[in-house]
């Protein structure tokens, strides 16, 4: 049997490739699509920790985390939505309004 | 099992890799569709057959239509072009994301699992429907009942978001175009701003 630890490094090479997009990409949804990446590394860690415990609660808040990124993806595509009609532009770059 | 962690592994960082460097909007999310399977497989290889099907259903399915069709109804899918206003973004993100990968992997491996792997996967009885829907209506109702309300903000959020100005009485639809007396004052007040 594949260790945790294996899953746990894997989890976090994933999360890193997600930083690194989220920090890289400049249109909103691309940031949003490494945002998901991000959350699934997050799943691949709980999901190796529910096993090596032998503790259901892992998997469970990996089923929350799903529900809660469906919530969150339908919410924020309808935020980059609503802001395309406004201003025509995703670019996060061109979204500085609220600069201080 | 060995085999199928690395085959797994390796997809998933290699959609990865393409959803943070294809140009092309569509490619970067047909990508994170690969990850997302190739996570639901890794899922399958330890014991949580309910969440794989799940993965498979509801992030590879739903969530990544819903950006399909976003991307495509915005024709989100030409790359930003120009100068990136942060000096050195790509350069300095690529060595901080090493450097997190590589902090990540000597940090997992010194885990130690706390008792024989074996063992574990027997206690989550397969990851089934019937086990993890057992933990969700006993240790973790509080949560479930909480989350359906977060769906049902959500959807309404969804709806109130993105649908168009209902029109008015007065033949003006909120937010159309002023008539000019309004336009007028409204840039008098932008400019006292």
């Amino acid at each position: 049997m594949v260790s945790t630890a294996s899953y746990v490094a894997l989890s976090g090479i994933l999360f890193a490739l997600g930083l690194v997009g989220v920090l890289t990409r400049r249109t909103a949804i691309m940031a949003f699509l490494s945002v998901e990446l991000m959350l699934n590394a997050a799943n691949i860690a709980l999901v190796a920790f529910a096993r090596a415990w032998g503790d259901l609660m892992g998997q469970t808040a990996v089923f929350i985390v799903m529900t809660l990124a469906a919530a969150e993806v339908a919410i924020g595509l309808a935020i980059i939505v609503s802001i395309f009609r406004k201003r025509e532009t995703t670019n996060v770059d061109d979204l500085a309004s609220l600069k201080g | 099992m060995t085999l199928a962690f690395y085959l797994l592994g390796a997809l998933a960082i290699i959609g990865g890799v393409i959803t943070i460097g294809a140009r092309n909007a569509v490619h970067a999310a047909l990508g994170l569709v690969g990850t997302l399977l190739a996570v639901a497989g890794l899922f399958a290889t330890m014991n949580a057959a309910f969440l794989a099907a799940t993965q498979v259903i509801v992030y590879a399915g739903a969530i990544m239509v819903l950006f399909l069709f976003v991307i495509m109804m915005l024709n989100a899918n030409a790359p930003v072009t120009g100068k990136d206003p942060v000096p050195f973004v790509r350069e300095l993100a690529g060595i901080g994301g090493t450097l997190i990968a590589g902090a990540f992997v000597v940090i997992a491996y010194t885990y130690k699992d706390p008792r024989p792997l074996a063992e574990g996967a027997a206690a989550v009885r397969g990851g089934t429907a019937q086990a993890v829907g057992e933990t969700l209506l006993t240790r973790f109702l509080l949560p479930f009942e909480v989350v359906s309300v977060l769906l049902l903000v959500a959807v309404v959020g969804a709806v109130a978001l993105v649908q168009r100005p209902a029109p008015q009485p007065d033949g003006f639809a909120e937010g159309a175009a002023l008539p000019a007396s309004h336009a007028g004052a409204e840039l008098e007040r932008e400019v006292q701003v």
